[in-house]
């Protein structure tokens, strides 16, 4: 490992309201990966975004190379080389790998025109360096999220860039993509370049870091050697309290089935078969991109079903729209919460009636005095943390937000709930209460189909486990027999056709 | 699939079209237009000024009286506003494109449309001037209200109605057109020659538009409270002011003159809330622009300046014969 | 599955690949066909070559106004002033030669670099600013619309006889005698040809693309947006002018009262074309065909003599059948 390049001592940042850095510091030396790690709102992030420029910080030093760094912007900090690849990926979809690759400094001809030849060859010899088979001309728009990371990379790159922060750089990947990424990962490390390293999947920080640098309510709790701790240990300074992983106890008992689902195809699913049975959590696992996601809307009737039947309570239904299947008592918690599940913008009381607004109108009044008073005990039975039940959604924190559209679908009397992974972007400390919360509404009758790509989180919750692959079901694994061997055996279970097509 | 899916997203396109066009066809036919295409009857293509407003469409009346008749074909077109000058370029070069016998234009900007106009009458096409005329030779005839002299009809009767003192405000629909600047100045023009102690204290534009006419009449009402009387000069202007009049009470009490006519106007004439109105006379405008370009076509001799003639009307003579086939709702 | 994996070897060779633009872009060229066809056939009188010179007469200015709009649209951004920002040049012009006695050259140089000025405070006023386009577009409708009255005096500038030459005379038909391109349509095409270089192959139509795909990564990776957008509206302004120009030519007069609605009808001809309102994609050959379907539908249906309410009714068909067919298109890709 080489020279500390990096090293920021002393950082603060406040924003309205807010003490978002507290002398916060940081050092990262060359050739090293060097993880964050920390709750949503622990500082991560502005830390980093003080460090790309994004955000201008309040005090301390930044020392980069042996110099001092003062005002800084993103253009600036990104030709020192100081690249970051965020969450959100920073491209624009309708240019091309190239195009984006050099976005802002195209080779040109006469200073007007752009070269695309020179272009897509820099890109190329990028792509190259990296051993990434992709064509510099294809629209970014027509590639995988996990090529879109690489091509955020050949960016970064191409500044020559000494530190390269990933900010969740995994959270979309395959586990092969995943393994490319890392083969990427200890390449650049070799190069010399230090990375910066956020996530929250422990597994991946002891494969691939060196030191952990945890953070808390925007203070540095302490940097450790990876070689010498244990996630346990990692888990408890995050928190500052520790976590009791506790196991499924029992398998499901033969209870009445609440939902059948027989030979199920659409344009990507293949015969799905499974059925639900009241008080249960059915856990559906797969890498993503099997199909997971797909099975819940073609349930919920918000993709088209080719053929295919589907019984609630041994009666044939039809489901056509998001509508039908709300009527047949199912509720679908999407995954995207801020795009699909809440209006963010309206308050706690708006949203928890929301589906269930004909019920709370008379000839077309609503009836608030009826709204609030659902709207506060659902408040209190979920132990929603909200200033009150006027307080816009927008203003919550993601596991509270995740209650709000709990509270709307049990509201609307759904007896089926469908989470699309309940715990994505919710804090540690909250996914034990959500936990809590599916666990309880199971054992109070209703019916959870589980989606997630956290396989802790599954073989944690579930009663049976529906593993995915390729829009098939692969197995169906009772709690007993299911780990994460097992599972991942199934999730990568491909079709033999498409086995040795593969392989060609 | 999705190969498909182009394609029958073409078919539509074109199943559409097609439908759309003959569906066109069909509705024509149906309202016995009797401009089919096959006809062998002479054609006379008819390009107005504009083509939804009520007074078009009674001069088109007339045109189509016209041309039943005569036993021929016409067809009636105008742009959507009197400003859109390229229109009617685009709409009088289809025109000749379709060989007519004659043509009939109201031209909007006559320079505009010299050289189609200069081909039309290469190809021995019949051209007649309607409504306003074409400084040019190329036009056999023109069919038009003698606009100076009807609005200064208007100006007499005002000055009568106020005693011949006071002041007075003008609503003229624009600053450019031919019309909008004779019936302005045909006014003014009388009012200061003949009635000195009369004083026009301003002349504002709306466009022709009920409500911005309103809005307009309304501020100079505002900025004048001795303000006796008003011209509006064309229907949608005369509309605007009884309007502005109505709502802040000053019926009666401030004399509305307009010009033309349409259902508000002529409801308003009746019950006395307004003066009077000058007419122009919309049917024989239409009427005998396509008599004169079809008589030219065969050869026959016709008058150059052909007036179409101008009345004044007011509650008393407004459900007389003589005016009220001249008034169009 | 969908990324194209290739070695070096075959990223060297040329290889076009058929993109959903494409399709729409051919899609449109075979209504175009079609539409011509019908029409031939429909009416003997159409496909005649003083019709089709209408035709192409009619299609410039409506032409020139879509390819300028087709940058801004192409950046996510609406401009509604073109219209009245094309007449305003050409009054602009109108004074300067007739009231200063300018010489032509110079009335027509006018004309554009007023378009070219009014474009650049549309764009400060959407870049810098942060004025929503549509309002400030808007507003900048008003305000020419308002001050091309005022500058004129109300009433229509004729220009000397020489100037109809620049649009009607024909350039071409001296070179080539018997085929009497009318100068305005060479301006057209002309000017569609650079407007195809300046977006495909230079620096701004990169930024275009780039900023009506994700304008927050285009800022974040050191692009000056607000600049470029601001050149986009001062190009699209230029284009403004010079159909200002064609217009005011073709005329022989500068009609301050005209140009309210030109926005809408060269928009129509931009979507038509494949460019996408929510930005990012889009394509000059497109606007072109898309202007052309625009004229050639409205001068056929007048040839065939179809009642004008009808003829409307038909042109709003199509707009809404492309938009449609565009959506779906998209759709299906996912």
């Amino acid at each position: 490992m080489g020279e500390t390049i990096l090293r920021m001592e002393g950082i603060e940042k406040r924003f309205p309201g807010v003490h978002a850095l507290q002398n916060c510091h940081f050092d990262l030396k060359g050739g090293e990966v060097h993880a964050l790690l920390g709750e949503n709102g622990a500082g991560k992030s502005t830390l980093m975004k003080v460090l790309t420029g994004v955000h201008k910080k309040d005090g301390g030093r930044i020392v980069f190379m042996g110099e001092e760094l003062g005002a800084l912007s993103t253009q600036k900090t990104q030709a020192m080389g100081i690249s970051m690849i965020h969450q959100e990926l920073n491209l624009m979809p309708h240019l091309s790998a190239a195009q984006n690759i050099f976005i802002g400094r195209e080779p040109r001809i006469g200073g007007v025109f752009t070269d695309e030849k020179r272009l897509n060859r820099e890109a190329m010899r990028l792509f190259q360096m990296l051993g990434l088979g992709l064509d510099p001309r294809v629209r970014v728009a027509d590639i995988t999220v996990a090529k879109q990371q690489m091509v955020e990379i050949a960016k970064a790159l191409s500044f020559e860039s000494k530190v390269l922060i990933m900010d969740e750089p995994t959270a979309a990947l395959t586990a092969r993509e995943i393994e490319e990424l890392f083969k990427i990962i200890r390449d650049l490390k070799a190069r010399g370049v230090g990375i910066v390293y956020i996530s929250h999947r422990m597994e991946e920080l002891m494969e691939i870091t060196d030191r952990i640098t945890v953070m808390r309510d925007g203070a540095h709790i302490k940097t450790v050697e990876t070689a010498s701790v244990t996630t346990g240990e990692l888990i408890h300074m995050m928190v500052g309290r520790t976590i009791f992983e506790q196991a499924k106890e029992s398998g499901s008992a033969k209870r009445e089935v609440a939902l059948e689902v027989r030979g199920l195809n659409t344009r990507v699913l293949k015969d799905i078969s499974f059925t639900l049975h009241r008080g249960e959590i059915l856990g559906f696992a797969g890498l993503m991109g099997a199909g997971r996601t797909e099975v819940a809307r073609a349930i919920f009737g918000a993709d088209t079903i080719t053929s295919g039947e589907i019984l609630i309570k041994d009666r044939l239904v039809r489901i056509a729209s998001p509508k039908d299947a709300v009527r047949c008592g199912i509720g679908y918690l999407s995954e995207d919460r801020k795009r699909y599940g809440l209006a963010l913008s309206m308050t706690v009381e708006e949203n928890t009636v929301l589906a269930s607004m004909k019920s709370f109108s008379r000839v077309g009044f609503i009836r608030f005095r009826e709204t609030a008073k659902t709207a506060a005990d659902y408040v209190s039975m979920l132990k929603t943390k909200t200033p009150g039940i006027r307080q816009a959604v927008r203003n919550l924190s993601g596991g509270n937000q995740q209650k709000v559209i709990i509270a709307k679908w049990l509201v609307r009397d759904c007896d089926i709930l469908i989470f699309d992974e309940p715990t994505r972007g919710i804090d540690i400390g909250a996914k034990s209460e959500i936990y809590k919360l599916l666990s309880e509404l199971a054992a109070g009758g209703k019916s959870i189909i589980m989606i997630s790509s956290e396989l802790p989180e599954i073989l944690r919750m579930s009663d049976r486990v529906a593993v995915m692959c390729e829009g098939r079901i692969t197995k169906i694994l009772d709690i007993k027999e299911a780990n994460q061997e097992t599972i991942m055996e199934y999730a990568t279970q491909r079709e033999e056709k498409q086995q040795s097509a593969k392989e060609n | 699939m999705k190969q498909y899916m182009k394609y029958i997203g073409l078919a539509v396109v074109l199943a559409l079209f097609l439908a759309t066009g003959v569906g066109c066809n069909a509705m024509q036919q149906m309202e016995g237009g009797g401009n089919e295409e096959n006809s062998d009857k002479p054609y006379v293509a008819v390009i107005a000024k504009g083509f939804q407003h009520k007074f078009w469409q009674t001069v088109k009346k007339g045109a189509e009286q016209a041309a039943k008749d005569l036993d021929i074909r016409i067809t009636f077109e105008g742009p959507d506003t009197e400003a859109q000058v390229d229109k009617q370029v685009e709409m009088l070069d289809a025109a000749i494109s379709k060989n007519p016998v004659a043509i009939c234009i109201a031209a909007l900007d006559s320079r505009a449309l010299l050289g189609s106009l200069d081909k039309a009458a290469e190809r021995g096409i019949a051209l007649v001037g309607f409504d306003s005329g074409v400084d040019s030779d190329l036009l056999v005839a023109t069919a038009a209200t003698d606009n100076t002299a009807a609005a200064a009809l208007a100006a007499d009767k005002l000055a009568e109605a106020i005693g011949e003192e006071g002041k007075v405000g003008m609503v003229v629909h624009d600053q450019v057109s031919t019309t909008g600047r004779q019936r302005r100045d045909g006014f003014r023009e009388r009012i200061e020659s003949t009635y000195p102690n009369i004083e026009i204290v301003d002349i504002q534009y709306g466009e022709g538009d009920h409500t911005q006419s309103a809005d307009v009449a309304k501020a100079m009402i505002t900025a004048n409270s001795d303000l006796k009387a008003i011209y509006g000069s064309n229907e949608g202007s005369a509309i605007g002011v009884m309007l502005a009049v109505e709502e802040l009470n000053k019926v009666g009490k401030i004399q509305v003159v307009g010009f033309d006519s349409g259902k508000k106007q002529v409801d308003s004439i009746r019950n006395g809330d307004m003066l009077g109105a000058v007419t122009q006379n919309p049917i024989q405008l239409g009427y005998k622009a396509v008599e004169a370009a079809y008589r030219a076509s065969r050869g026959e001799t016709v008058q150059k300046e052909i007036d179409t003639g101008f009345e004044w009307y007011d509650k008393n003579n407004v459900d007389s014969d003589v005016i009220k086939p001249l008034l169009y709702d | 599955m969908k990324d194209k994996e290739m070695t070096a070897q075959q990223i060297l060779k040329p290889s076009r690949v058929f993109s959903g633009q494409a399709i729409q872009k051919i899609l449109a060229f075979l209504t175009l066909i079609v539409m011509i066809v019908f029409f031939s056939v429909a009416s003997p009188n159409f496909f005649v070559s003083d019709n089709i010179i209408s035709i192409l007469l009619a299609t410039c200015v409506n032409g020139l106004l879509a390819l300028g709009v087709t940058f801004v649209i192409i950046t996510g951004g609406i401009d509604l002033s073109i219209g009245t920002v094309m007449t305003f040049a050409s009054v602009m012009a109108g004074v300067v030669v007739t009231s200063l006695g300018a010489p032509l050259w110079l009335g027509v140089l006018v004309a554009v670099v007023t378009g070219g000025v009014i474009g650049s405070i549309t764009g400060l006023l959407v870049a810098y600013l942060r004025i929503p386009a549509f309002i400030a577009t808007l507003g900048i409708m008003m305000i020419t619309k308002g001050l091309s009255l005022v500058v004129s005096g109300a009433s229509p500038i004729y220009f000397p006889a020489e100037y109809k030459e620049i649009a009607v005379g024909s350039l071409v038909g001296k070179v080539i005698p018997g085929f009497s391109l009318q100068n305005g349509v060479l301006i057209f095409f002309v000017m569609a040809i650079l407007a195809g270089v300046i977006l495909n192959r230079t620096i701004l139509g990169r930024y275009n693309f780039a900023i009506g795909s994700n304008t927050e990564a285009t800022r974040l990776s050191g692009v000056n947006v607000a600049g470029w957008l601001t050149a986009i509206h001062t190009l699209s302004g230029i284009f403004c002018g010079i159909a200002g120009v064609v217009m005011s030519s073709r005329l022989g007069s500068a009609q301050p009262a005209l140009g309210q609605g030109y926005e809408l009808e060269a928009i129509a001809a931009v979507v038509i074309g494949g460019t996408s309102l929510s930005g990012g994609q889009g394509t000059i050959s497109g606007t072109v065909i898309g202007a052309f379907i625009m004229s050639v539908l409205t001068n056929g249906l007048r040839i065939m003599g179809v009642k004008q309410e009808w003829q409307t009714v038909t042109i709003g068909i199509v707009v809404i059948l492309a938009v449609f067919i565009d959506i779906y298109r998209r759709k299906k890709q996912r």
